[in-house]
C-alpha cells in the first residue's frame, strides 16, 4: 500500500480523498495555489505545498509544478481528483513514467475515452448505442451540411471536452456559425483543442449514467445508475439513484452495456459511462465517458455500500476488486444537491465572495462534502461549487422529504447560492413523478414556476423586521452580550426569579 | 427608530424588553427569545421564528425557514441615483477577463446582438445589446480584466 499521496486538486473534493487516505493510514500532501492559502483542504493535509499563482495554469494545471511537490513531499501516489487534470492523458503518462502510481485508469485507457470523437467511434465498433452524429469536421461547410444532414437542433460539442464547456446547442442554420466559433474559442481555452463534433439533439432526454469500477487484474463490474437530468448550462445540479425511469430489464441493459463499453478501452479504477434515454422510446445512446471519480461518487457509495475513494486507492496499489456483480446491489436512495454560489434569478451567474455565515445541515441519513467554512473567499478563479449535500432514505419520498430539510437547514450568507432553488425543485411535481429532463430547468424557468420569489411572502415581512433588530443588536452590543450570556432561555428560574428584569 | 431597507421602511419602537414593528399598516409586536452572533431567535406575535442575520456593508442577508434574502439598508445621506445608476451603461455581471469585443463606438446594434464576450470561472459569457442602439462609448478593451459592475459599454 502506499505511504503518501498528494492531492492534485482543491475544495471538497480533495478532502474527501484525504479522509479516505486517513482511513487507510496513509500521509497526505495538498497543494495549494495563491487563492487557496486559507481553504479548508490545505487545513486537512499532513503536508501542503504551494504550488504557484492563483490562475488554474500557474498551477492546479502545472503538472511540473505537480511533479515538483510530488518529488519534494516523496509522495508514492497521485489522486488527480475531478477536473482540472483528472482526464489528461499526458499528466497520467508522466506520473507513471515518474515511478509514481496514478490513481485512476491508465493514460492509454484515459486517451481513448477522453476524445469524443474517437470514442463515439470506439463504441460503435463495440456495439454501444450511440447518437447519430458526425465527427471530424473541419469547415464552416462541413459543419453546416453535417448538421443539415442529421436535422436541427443539434449539439455542438467540443472532442476534447467536457463539464459543459465548449457545448452549444443550436436550433436553427442561421445560429449554427457564431455557435461553432464561440464553441471553439470556449474550447481552445478550456482544454487547448479547437477540434468539436455534431450530433442529433435529443431535447428531452434523461441524464442516466453508470458506475464502473474494475481492478488491474481484468475484473470490472458496474456500480448501477445515477439519474443526472436536473441540469442548467448543461451542468449537474441534482443527481440521485436508482433513477426513478429505469426498470429493472433496462437497468440491466444498460449495465451490461456500461461494462462492454468499459472493457473496450481495458479500463479500470472508477469510471463513469453516461448515456442518454429517450423516455419516449426508452432507447438509450451512449454519450460518453468520464475516466475519473465523478462529483456525485457519493449517491453511489451510500446506496452500495462501498468507498469509492478507499477502492481506488487500492486497486491502484494492486488489490483485486472483492465483489463480484452478483454480489453487488442497491439498498434505498439516495439524493446529492450541488450548493453552488450562483444566481438562479440570473442565469445561474457564478457568485463571489466572502461567507459571512456558513452552517451546514446534521441529522440522520445526511451527508455533507464541502470545501468551504465560514470566512473563506470564493473566488472566480475555480468552480463555485460550495458543497455536496447528500442524504440517504429507505426509499425516493423519504429521500426527497429529507433532503427538503436538510437544505432548509443549510446557511449560507456572503454569496448567492442556489439552495432556494433546489428547494422549489425538490418540492415540484415533475421532480416528485420522476419526468425531469435535461432541458427541464430551462423550460420550467421561462414558464416563471421555478423562481424561489414565487413562494410565500410572509418571509419578506419577517425578514425584513430581523435585519432591523439584527442592526438595533449589533449598535446595542449590551444587550447583544446580556441575551448571549444566558445559557438557557426557556429555564423555568427565569420566569419564576425575574432574572430578565 | 426608523429603518429602510429596499424602499420599505419598517419602525421599531422598544416596549420594555420587546419591541413593536411597523411596516406599511401593519403591526406586530416581537420580542428577543435569544440572539447570538449570526443568529436571532424571535418571537413574532408569539409565533416562533429563527432567523440567521449577517452583516455586510449596507447589506443584510436574512434566512428565514431555508429562504435567503438580501435587503439593502438605505443609509441617512441619499446615495441613491449615483451608485448603482448605470443609466444607460452595460455593466460586468461578475469580475472576468474580456474575451473579445464584437463593436466599436458609433457602431449601430440590435437588441440581442452580443457585444463582447466575458470570461469567468472558465465560461463565456455574453454581453449583449438589451434593445436597438448605438454604441456611444466603449470603455474596455480585449484582455483586460473587468471588476463586477464595471460599466463596459454605454449604449444611447
Amino acid at each position: 500500500m502506499f505511504k503518501k499521496i498528494l492531492i492534485a486538486n482543491r475544495g471538497e473534493i480533495a478532502i474527501r480523498i484525504m479522509r479516505a487516505c486517513k482511513e487507510l493510514g496513509i500521509k497526505t500532501v495538498a497543494v495549494y495555489s495563491d487563492a487557496d492559502k486559507n481553504s479548508l483542504h490545505v487545513q486537512h493535509a499532513d503536508e501542503a505545498i504551494h504550488i504557484g499563482a492563483a490562475s488554474p495554469k500557474e498551477s492546479y494545471l502545472n503538472v511540473d509544478k505537480l511533479m515538483q511537490a510530488a518529488h519534494a513531499s516523496k509522495a508514492d501516489a497521485i489522486h488527480p481528483g475531478y477536473g482540472f487534470l483528472s482526464e489528461n492523458a499526458s499528466f497520467a503518462g508522466t506520473v507513471a513514467a515518474a515511478h509514481l502510481a496514478f490513481i485512476g485508469p491508465s493514460a492509454a485507457s484515459i486517451r481513448a475515452m477522453g476524445d469524443k470523437s474517437e470514442s463515439k467511434i470506439a463504441m460503435k465498433k463495440a456495439g454501444v448505442p450511440t447518437v447519430p452524429g458526425y465527427e471530424g469536421l473541419e469547415t464552416e461547410a462541413d459543419f453546416e451540411q453535417a448538421a443539415q444532414a442529421i436535422g436541427y437542433p443539434i449539439l455542438v460539442k467540443a472532442s476534447a471536452g467536457g463539464g459543459g464547456k465548449g457545448m452549444r446547442i443550436v436550433w436553427e442554420a442561421d445560429d449554427l456559425p457564431e455557435e461553432i466559433e464561440s464553441a471553439r474559442r470556449e474550447a481552445v481555452h478550456a482544454f487547448g483543442d479547437d477540434r468539436l463534433l455534431i450530433e442529433k439533439y435529443i431535447p428531452n432526454a434523461h441524464h442516466i449514467e453508470f458506475q464502473v469500477f474494475g481492478d488491474q487484474h481484468g475484473h470490472l463490474v458496474h456500480l448501477f445508475e445515477r439519474e443526472c437530468s436536473v441540469q442548467r448550462r448543461h451542468q449537474k445540479i441534482i443527481e440521485e439513484t436508482p433513477s426513478p425511469l429505469l426498470t429493472p430489464e433496462l437497468r440491466a441493459q444498460m449495465g451490461a452495456a456500461a461494462v462492454k463499453a468499459a472493457k473496450a478501452v481495458n479500463y479500470y479504477n472508477a469510471g463513469t459511462i453516461e448515456f442518454i434515454v429517450d423516455p419516449d422510446t426508452m432507447q438509450y445512446y451512449f454519450l460518453e465517458m468520464n475516466t475519473r471519480l465523478q462529483v456525485e461518487h457519493p449517491v453511489t457509495e451510500l446506496t452500495t455500500g462501498l468507498d469509492l475513494v478507499q477502492w481506488q486507492i487500492r486497486v491502484a496499489a494492486g488489490e483485486h476488486f472483492s465483489y463480484s456483480q452478483e454480489q453487488l446491489s442497491q439498498r434505498g436512495h439516495a439524493i446529492e444537491c450541488r450548493v453552488y454560489a450562483e444566481d438562479p434569478s440570473n442565469g445561474f451567474l457564478p457568485s463571489t465572495g466572502k461567507l459571512l455565515q456558513y452552517i451546514e445541515p446534521k441529522g440522520p441519513g445526511i451527508r455533507v462534502d464541502s470545501g468551504f467554512t465560514a470566512g473563506n473567499e470564493v473566488t472566480h478563479f475555480y468552480d463555485p461549487l460550495l458543497a455536496k449535500l447528500i442524504v440517504y432514505g429507505e426509499n425516493r419520498d423519504t429521500a426527497i422529504q429529507r433532503m427538503q430539510s436538510a437544505l432548509k437547514e443549510f446557511i449560507v450568507h456572503g454569496v448567492t447560492t442556489n439552495i432556494d432553488f433546489m428547494q422549489t425543485v425538490l418540492a415540484h411535481e415533475d421532480f416528485a413523478n420522476g419526468k425531469v429532463t435535461t432541458r427541464w430547468v430551462e423550460t420550467t424557468l421561462e414558464s416563471g414556476s421555478l423562481l424561489p420569489e414565487n413562494r410565500q411572502q410572509a418571509v419578506g415581512l419577517q425578514s425584513l423586521i430581523a435585519a432591523a433588530l439584527a442592526d438595533l443588536t449589533i449598535v446595542n452590543r449590551k444587550s447583544s452580550i446580556e441575551n448571549r450570556n444566558e445559557p438557557d432561555p426557556y429555564s423555568p428560574w427565569k420566569q419564576i426569579n425575574g432574572f430578565r428584569n | 427608530m426608523k429603518i429602510t431597507f429596499d424602499q420599505t421602511v419598517i419602525d421599531l419602537t422598544p416596549q420594555g424588553k420587546s419591541y413593536r414593528a411597523t411596516i406599511g399598516d401593519k403591526t406586530v409586536d416581537i420580542e428577543i427569545v435569544r440572539a447570538e452572533a449570526g443568529k436571532l431567535e424571535l418571537l413574532i406575535d408569539n409565533q416562533r421564528v429563527t432567523t440567521y442575520v449577517s452583516s455586510d456593508g449596507a447589506k443584510r442577508w436574512v434566512t428565514i425557514n431555508g429562504q435567503t434574502v438580501v435587503l439593502t439598508k438605505a443609509s441617512g445621506a441619499k446615495r441613491r441615483g449615483s451608485g448603482h445608476d448605470h443609466g444607460s451603461g452595460l455593466v460586468a455581471p461578475m469580475p472576468g477577463l474580456v474575451r473579445s469585443v464584437n463593436i466599436e463606438e458609433g457602431e449601430a446594434v440590435m437588441k440581442g446582438h452580443t457585444l463582447l464576450v466575458l470570461e469567468a470561472m472558465k465560461m463565456e459569457i455574453r454581453i449583449q445589446a438589451p434593445r436597438d442602439g448605438l454604441v456611444k462609448k466603449l470603455f474596455v478593451k480585449q484582455g483586460q480584466t473587468v471588476e463586477r459592475e464595471q460599466v463596459l459599454i454605454e449604449i444611447e
